[in-house]
């Protein structure tokens, strides 16, 4: 919330705590702040247990720096490594149970559309690869069909991280882990492709070795979810422990990853381009495209 | 003792750079000072992952960070980056910021 909300008579303000008061004064909270501002105002994120040089840490880092209305905000996250820092940020967590993320989320949602018509309040259901397409795989899959209307972001490091390395069903065919030490026999779920098919409006697969990149998606998925529908974004997020990445060699593998199996892909519906258009002026959707047509 | 990024602000803000900001995993760590235009790091956050050295000298080709033993970070780099919290003007002016280290430059 920003001071818009709290109403301070004048001469209290310095009784309000001083982190809210950061947050409003150096923070990102009642003003848009951007990827490229980072260093000269306060994070919403803060200090948390994650690993050095951890690329989920990372994108994390960089998706709450985009969200639209961070102060208008909730994430929902589970067991595994994302919520030991989602959870340390100056926005609402809720923790759901491991693989309930999404049916919480969506009663989340749908209370707040309730108590708030007039407002958006965004909903951004934020955890691991083993949360979401095991465990969580029905629930999500049914927020789908049902077109509930908030962000799913899967923070995938291709393994549970947080137990100690068992595959999961975003492992890469054949790949050796320490507690799934034959070797994965089936292929990488394609998520992306099913998100598609149960309904998702805005489809992104991204690597957060490229932050900009980072901070557009989750603004647009973020937006379209607001009144279109479902969205989801996929994020390979490297697990340095479990993969045995040094840390100054997570970027590169980054960038090796992104080239063999995680190129930057973005589906969206036309419905959700033209109220990325219309409602947020979003001039990359203005124009009505043709197909067919070659332009001089 | 452990190693931190430590920028070398010679270098740093003969650049117009900000990229490493932008790469590392810790929220809050690697700062931005606008009036000297150059990065600095809040030691007493960086998690020593050394992801900045990489996206400085490969991305950025500037070579202007190097990991340092917190109690071996040059006097007067710590006073500048102790200054520069102080002095930022949009950044936690206000905060009481508790460098682990302030001790050893005596503020
Ligand atoms: C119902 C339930 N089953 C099992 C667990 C144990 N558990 C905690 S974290 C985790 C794995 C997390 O893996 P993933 O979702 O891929 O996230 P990561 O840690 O890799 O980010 C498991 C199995 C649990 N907390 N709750
Ligand atoms: S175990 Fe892996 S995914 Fe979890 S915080 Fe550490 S490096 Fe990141
Ligand atoms: S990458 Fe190097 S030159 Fe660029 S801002 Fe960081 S320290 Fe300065
Ligand atoms: S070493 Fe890692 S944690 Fe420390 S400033 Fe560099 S990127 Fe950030």
């Amino acid at each position: 919330m920003s001071l818009d909300y709290v109403k301070v008579s004048p001469g209290f303000e310095k009784y309000i705590a001083k982190e809210y008061r950061d947050f409003v004064e150096h923070g990102p909270f009642g003003k848009k702040v951007s990827v490229s501002q980072v260093g000269t105002f306060k994070e919403a994120l803060e200090e948390h247990p994650m690993c050095a040089g951890c690329a989920m840490t990372l994108f994390i880092r960089l998706a709450i720096i985009a969200f639209p209305n961070p102060e208008d905000t909730i994430t929902v996250g589970t067991a595994g490594c994302g919520r030991l820092a989602i959870s340390q940020a100056m926005i609402p967590f809720v923790y759901g149970n491991y693989g309930d993320t999404n049916a919480v989320a969506s009663g989340l949602k749908r209370g707040l559309m309730t108590r708030f018509p007039d407002k958006y309040k965004d909903v951004v259901v934020m955890a691991g690869d083993g949360g979401l397409a095991d465990i969580g795989f029905s629930m999500m899959m049914h927020s789908w069909f049902r077109r509930e209307k908030f962000t799913t972001i899967m923070l995938d490091n291709e393994v549970y991280g947080n137990t100690g390395g068992q595959e999961s069903g975003m492992t890469t065919r054949g790949a050796v882990l320490k507690m799934a030490p034959l070797g994965k026999k089936f292929d990488k779920i394609d998520m992306p492709q099913l998100a598609k098919t149960a309904g998702c409006v805005y489809v992104a697969t991204v690597v957060p070795n490229n932050p900009r990149r980072v901070e557009s998606v989750i603004k647009k998925a973020v937006l379209i979810a607001r009144e279109v529908g479902p969205t989801y974004i996929q994020a390979y997020t490297s697990c340095n422990i479990e993969y045995a990445i040094p840390t100054d060699k997570v970027m590169e593998d980054a960038n090796n990853v992104e080239k063999d199996r995680y190129q930057f892909q973005e589906y969206i519906t036309d419905e959700a381009k033209q109220y990325l258009a219309d409602k947020w002026g979003y001039s990359e959707y203005k124009k009505k495209e043709i197909p067919g047509e070659v332009k001089a | 003792m452990y190693l931190v990024a430590n920028i070398d602000s010679e270098i740093c803000g003969k650049t117009k750079c900000t990229l490493c900001t932008q790469y590392c995993p810790e929220a809050n760590t690697i700062q931005y000072d606008k009036i000297r235009n150059t990065a600095f790091v809040s030691v007493d956050r960086c998690k020593g992952c050394m992801q900045c050295v990489w996206v400085c000298d490969t991305l950025a080709k500037h070579h202007a960070i190097k990991m340092v033993m917190i109690d071996q970070l040059p006097k007067e780099q710590l006073r500048t980056a102790l200054d520069m919290h102080y002095e930022s003007s949009n950044l936690l002016k206000d905060s009481k910021i508790n460098l682990p280290h302030a001790e050893l430059v005596g503020k």
